[in-house]
């Protein structure tokens, strides 16, 4: 059973935490404080100097100085460390150069002695190395049998839909998996949705939002298969369904626009990858070349100012621009690659690898660090501006997506110019080491102007660069510590799937380049060649006969339609997950996504087209209720509330306020005194947008991650710090409070009381008639409009400030109906 | 109720015997009372801690977030946490260093950023240190009114953390980590003890009127917890909470009217649609929602303290000499409203000293004392005023008071009076429930620079607070990533039981 099994890995994950406290050996553990100075003082001197001749393969003179025991042992001439007595130590003596000089090449710095002269002093604390977690040697994790067993990690196969004795119920093969549990367990499927409920959840479900009141009329007029089948034809044919899915992955890659922190400074050209993943799905890119743009569309034979926006991907996560240690900061970057393209295409928590082998999935430390090593060669987002603060690596974050006419324009401004910013360089360069501040300042910034009129005209994208062969060398990082390198490792595959080296061939800008191809300008403009090894990966992850990829996606597609994944940890296929409810079902939504080419649209079609999909919500069957109340066999729809985005942009659009516009920076909704006073200094990267600007789709509001616009962060946004595949939903108060008392709801209410006057006249009824139908697709009952008519009964204000319409439509706005599907 | 650890579970069984749907019923949603649709569930939420022994204990899936005890017998029930944002100066404070004041002018070499060591001058404390009260704790002149709640205090010497840069800085000592998404503190624990009045938000955020702290509403986030968890910014003046009062100028009588239409037709559609509690929950919200109206303002309505209590908090002292400090006005009305939101049954209130951007707060580059004659008369009596109050109403026993910043400053000058940032030894205290007073713990070296004897990384301050909470900080975890993520993280951490009563 899910629960139990999760349940009872956390109790291991407790008892291995335990577990790996340090010991002394037959004696109490060291202190943590005492461990933390081992960590921090000692091991990175250990690792980094000694160990070069006195662990691993080598020990010269028989010494090992890799683990506390060995260090005790001594090598030739005895013991190397006496607890508690350094002048005993001879390793002490050694380091000091009294006879003895180590490490040859040099004397350690006075810290490093000092630190390794407290710790023998302390008693040589060193914590117990879990041989799994400590080692970096492969040796130590094998991939057992049960490990090649799971059930994620088989190949998709063909799986056939059973045989079902109830087959007329089934629309298509995936109410054939669907009936055959719920055969097994005796629990009829329930009824199909009333079609005015449909229309509402296929139009949420596809572009997020809702019908209008005539859209339902014909469609209630006449629901049939057909009716139904051209209805979702159209949906997907709307630039809104890009505006909703896109959104969707947009989570899954963790998008925001700013870098976090202090400064929080804008990520300048991100909304180009916004755009880039609305109009992916409004094409219907296949999604194994959605996933070879975002990993190597730089790679590609034939690069595209698309596949080149594409590969923001990489750039979009937290990015600390002062981080205490900046070595370790270059490796948080990797990491964040390696754990969001994890989670993102392959449903695995590979982060769990950095420091020790995974505690549940059959992936080894040395598999983090191989998959690490894709990445290598990837530019950082910042270099060192000072020892202190980063600046953002302009030089190795944008890419040019110029077409022809404007490159070749920017070659001949860029020539014209030669010579003026050849004689600025020079002048900067001549400049006394005395000069004033301000002159070099003067001079600084001329140049930069220059420059930047050079490239005006040049459009840019946020993009992967690489920084030119060789690979960089990748080590095992002993505990994840940058300080302690272990040993090196090549890119590889995971191990669990295969573990093949890449065949990866360096892809250069200058050669084989077609007519109108991107690559000569890219190449004039100064990238390097890659080394070609994202697109393997990018390759490997979009094969068809990985048995993760399509398994995935097609979860985060049928989490959408039902409530919940097959999977119910969208992210996390691992152990640690939770199993499928239905596996085969799984496995052949996956075959078929796959088969059809990677098509999104066609896997909507496929689940909307189902009988499971347009099942009622209706929670009344008392069978299902009592043998699953958790509805894990689907024997009904489930219930949902709206996500921020769908419930802001329905307040717009029923309110007639919403503007279609799409694409570009973002948009900066007014945010209050207060909530802006949240900030270290208020208002700074906030901007101003027009009336009409303010009323666009949420998904083009301008995402800062330290500034969330309010409506956002009530309603369980994303959190945008990693990949996020399942927001969670919450009811509390102040939603209540929003949709009551913001500006925002007032407004909506103002202009929807507007709309209805203008749409339905003075008469009472015919008011609450429209409002209903304009807001819930439906005609009110004659209770609802009794209720309503007591509110509208009530006496304007004599200044117009309480207009009984503009309430009873703030008052629809926040009914359940509003913002639940059926 | 059981708490669910020793029953089995199936699907079928359910929670007690009942549907998933039907504890939404008893569950309310209050403000930090969440009706957690299954979604959570689904992404391991409740199964990493439901019948796994794993935490918080007691908390089982019929009741998500009613308040339920500590797993452990706690003396503190709640906790003000008092954040001197910038980094106050430990050796013009509390870290008297006379070795310090003996060697100014001479030049020490320093790491002062990390792996960057330099020759800097030192810089004496132009302070004047005594011991006070029984305890004979050292306190300097700059805060002469907590000198005199020197017996109350643990002051805990030989704290490090891990970042010499402000943002990553509060980040850490707010959630653990020098990286940004993580739950913070006030998080944790609003997650761990549930709320104790619905009315009111469980964690509670108050700013200085100069701004916010760098990174802002990072510090208060609750990271991958559900955003119920966060901490509400609740405004001493104005407004108190976000959308509190209706944008459109109606009286309370028509919004009784709205509300009342809103559940009248929610009423309506819950009736042809049993079974779903989210929905019942969320018609419970907006009840609350109305209440909160009056019951937020009425908790921070200091009219209703008496003369005496507001001046011992500072409310009407006169402004201190320095033109650029806002006297003890401002932080005495945020103690006093913090202590009227514990009575009332507020978990864990967090109020930031300082706000902007150097002088604005304890970030003293340029010259420390001056810095000091800005802030110290901003919080000094208001603390000692805040901690004599709660004595006086019985209340200290059960609240954890804990004053500190992001990190301390250096020994050394820096722009010839000032001193740069230290994460490598620095100065926190705490007093009240489940805190020894009157001792001083751990000590950093001679100048005051490093911690040397008893050396504590922030992660044992942390597991410090949660034990005093009642809680192991081992056990508390949430269940994130295919991990039981932990305040703590991944490194052992031990709470300072020496200063734990």
């Amino acid at each position: 059973m899910p629960l139990q099994q999760v349940a009872f890995r956390c109790m291991v994950v407790a008892a291995l935490c335990l577990a790996r406290g340090p010991l002394r050996a037959g004696g109490p553990p060291f202190p943590p404080n005492q461990i933390e100075f081992f960590e921090t003082r000692v091991r990175p001197v250990l690792a980094g100097t000694c160990q070069k001749c006195h662990g691993g393969a080598t020990h010269k003179g028989g010494l090992r100085l890799d683990s506390r025991d060995a260090a005790l042992k001594g090598g030739d001439s005895g013991a190397a460390v006496v607890p508690g007595s350094p002048e005993a130590s001879p390793m002490i003596e050694a380091i000091n150069y009294r006879g003895l000089e180590m490490p040859p090449t040099g004397k350690l710095r006075p810290r490093e002695i000092e630190a390794l002269v407290e710790w023998v002093k302390m008693g040589a604390p060193w914590p117990k190395e879990n041989a799994k977690s400590a080692s970096p040697s492969r040796a130590d994790f094998t991939i057992t049998e049960e490990d090649r067993r799971y059930w994620a990690f088989q190949p998709i196969g063909h799986p056939q839909p059973p045989a079902v004795r109830g087959q007329g119920w089934a629309a298509n093969p995936i109410d054939t998996f669907i009936l055959a549990q719920l055969d097994a367990k005796g629990v009829s499927p329930n009824p199909p949705a009333e079609p005015r409920m449909l229309i509402r959840r296929v139009f949420f479900d596809l572009i997020g939002l809702p019908p209008t009141p005539e859209e339902v009329d014909a469609f209630v007029g006449n629901p049939s298969d057909e009716t139904y089948s051209s209805l979702i034809d159209n949906l997907l044919s709307r630039k809104e369904y890009g505006e909703r899915w896109g959104r969707h992955w947009l989570d899954v890659t963790r998008f925001a626009q700013t870098n976090g922190y202090e400064r929080d400074a804008e990520k300048p050209e991100s909304w180009r990858y916004r755009d880039y993943v609305i109009n992916a799905f409004n094409a219907d890119k296949p999604y194994d070349r959605f996933i070879v743009e975002q990993l190597a569309g730089d790679e590609l034979d034939e690069p595209t100012a698309e596949s080149i926006i594409a590969t923001g991907f990489y750039r979009l996560g937290i990015w600390d621009d002062e981080p205490d240690n900046q070595a370790a900061a270059a490796w948080d970057e990797v990491d964040e690659m390696v754990r969001t393209t994890g989670a993102a295409f392959l449903g695995l928590t590979l982060g769990c690898a950095r420091c020790h082998n995974h505690m549940f999935d059959p992936i080894p430390q040395e598999d983090y660090y191989r998959f690490a090593a894709f990445f290598r060669n990837v530019e950082p987002y910042g270099k060192a501006a000072s020892r202190t603060h980063l600046a953002t690596n302009d030089a190795g974050i944008f890419t040019p997506v110029a077409t022809a006419a404007e490159f070749e324009a920017w070659k001949s401004r860029r020539v014209e110019l030669a010579p003026q910013i050849a004689s600025v360089e020079t002048k900067l360069a001549k400049l006394p080491k005395g000069a004033k501040r301000s002159e070099r300042q003067r001079v600084i910034g001329e140049l930069a102007r220059l420059k930047q009129q050079q490239d005006a005209s040049l459009e840019k994208a946020l993009s992967v660069r690489e920084c030119g062969p060789p690979l960089r060398e990748t080590r095992v990082l002993i505990r994840g510590n940058v300080a302690t390198p272990g040993k090196r490792v090549e890119p590889r595959f995971l191990a669990i799937l295969g573990g093949k080296a890449p065949a990866a061939i360096p892809v250069s800008f200058t050669v084989q380049a077609r007519k109108h191809s991107l690559k000569p300008m890219l190449a004039e403009y100064g990238l390097q060649p890659t080394m070609g090894l994202r697109r393997e990966l990018a390759k490997w992850i979009a094969d068809k006969d990985n048995p993760l990829t399509a398994r995935v996606m097609v979860n985060r597609i049928w989490q959408e339609y039902f409530g919940r994944g097959i999977v119910r940890s969208a992210d996390n296929f691992g152990r640690a997950g939770v199993p499928p409810t239905h596996p085969e079902l799984l496995a052949w939504l996956a075959r078929d996504f796959v088969d059809g080419g990677w098509r999104v649209k066609r896997m909507h079609k496929r689940i909307l087209l189902s009988k499971a999909y347009r099942m009622s919500s209706a929670a009344t069957n008392q069978k299902g209720l009592a043998l699953d109340a958790d509805n894990d066999l689907f024997w009904r729809q489930n219930l949902r509330r709206l996500d921020a985005e769908a419930i802001r942009d329905s307040m717009l659009a029923v309110s007639g306020r919403l503007n279609p516009a799409t694409g570009g920076r973002g948009v900066f909704p007014p945010l209050s005194k207060d909530v802006l006073a949240t900030q270290s200094r208020p208002g700074f990267g906030w901007g101003q947008s027009s009336v009409e600007e303010q009323s666009r789709r949420s998904v083009y509001i301008y995402l800062k991650r330290t500034l969330m616009v309010p409506f956002f962060e009530t309603f369980d946004y994303t959190n945008t710090a990693e990949s996020v595949g399942t927001r969670p939903v919450t009811t509390v108060a102040p939603q209540a409070l929003l949709l009551l008392n913001s500006e925002f709801a007032d407004s909506q209410a103002r202009h929807l009381a507007q709309r209805i006057r203008r749409e339905a006249g003075d008469v009472t009824i015919r008011q609450i008639e429209r409002l209903f139908r304009v807001t819930l697709g439906r005609a009110p009952t004659a209770r609802e409009a009794k209720i309503a008519t007591e509110l509208l009964k009530r006496k304007p204000g004599s200044d117009g400030a309480a207009d009984p319409l503009q309430s009873l439509c703030l008052v629809v706005l926040n009914l359940n109906e509003f913002v639940y599907l059926d | 109720m059981s708490d669910g650890r020793n029953q089995p579970r199936t699907p079928a069984s359910g929670f007690c015997g009942r549907t998933r749907r039907e504890f939404f019923w008893e569950a309310g949603a209050g403000f930090t009372g969440v009706a957690l649709t299954a979604l959570l569930d689904r992404d391991g939420f409740f199964s990493g801690r439901a019948g796994a022994g794993v935490t918080p204990p007691g908390r089982s899936l019929d009741r998500p977030l009613a308040p339920i005890p500590a797993p452990f017998p706690a003396k503190a029930k709640r906790c003000i946490f008092l954040f001197m944002y910038g980094g106050p100066s430990q050796m013009d404070l509390f870290d008297y260093k006379p070795e310090l004041q003996k060697r100014h002018g001479k030049t020490v070499n320093v790491e002062v950023r990390r792996g960057y060591v330099v020759p800097q001058t030192l810089l004496a404390s132009k302070r004047r240190f005594a011991q006070h009260g029984q305890s004979g704790q050292w306190c300097s002149d700059a805060l002469p009114c907590i000198a005199g709640q020197m017996d109350k205090l643990a002051v805990i010497k030989s704290l490090q953390m891990d970042s010499f840069a402000h943002a990553s800085a509060l980040i850490q000592m707010n959630s653990g980590r020098v990286l940004q998404g993580h739950p913070c503190l006030g998080a944790w624990v609003n997650y761990g003890l549930g709320t104790l009045n619905e009315n009111l938000p469980g964690f509670v955020v108050m700013l200085d009127p100069r701004g916010g702290p760098i990174a802002g509403a990072a510090n208060w986030m609750s990271g991958y917890m559900p955003a119920a968890y966060q901490g509400t910014v609740l405004r001493s003046t104005g407004q108190p909470i976000l959308n509190l009062a209706p944008a459109s100028r109606i009286d309370g009588d028509w919004q009784r009217a709205q509300v009342q239409t809103i559940n009248a037709l929610n009423a309506e559609h819950l009736a042809s649609r049993p079974g779903y509690s989210e929905l019942q929950a969320r018609i419970s919200a907006y009840e609350l929602a109305f209440q909160l109206q009056s019951t937020a303002p009425e908790a921070l309505d200091l009219s209703l303290e008496t003369r005496a209590t507001q001046e011992l908090y500072g409310l009407h002292d006169s402004k201190p000499p320095h033109k650029l400090s806002l006297g003890s006005g401002p932080f005495g009305r945020q103690c006093l409203i913090a202590r009227r939101l514990i009575e009332r049954g507020v978990r864990f209130v967090q109020i930031y000293h300082g706000g902007g951007h150097n002088d604005e707060n304890w970030d003293a580059h340029s010259n420390v004392d001056n810095n000091l004659q800005i802030h110290c008369p901003e919080i000094d009596k208001p603390i000692a005023g805040l901690l004599t109050d709660l004595e006086q109403r019985g209340l200290l026993d059960e609240t954890l008071v804990i004053w500190g910043g992001e990190f301390g400053r250096q020994a050394v000058s820096q722009q010839s009076l000032g001193r740069d940032h230290n994460p490598k030894g620095f100065t926190y205290w705490m007093a009240g429930g489940g805190i020894k007073p009157g001792i001083s713990y751990g000590e950093t070296d001679e100048i005051g620079h490093e911690a040397a004897v008893n050396r504590r990384h922030i992660r044992d301050l942390h597991a410090t607070i949660l034990h005093a909470m009642g809680f192991d900080h081992r056990k508390l975890s949430f269940f994130h990533n295919g991990l039981n993520q932990r305040l703590t993280g991944v490194t052992e951490a031990e709470p300072i039981h020496e200063i734990l009563t």
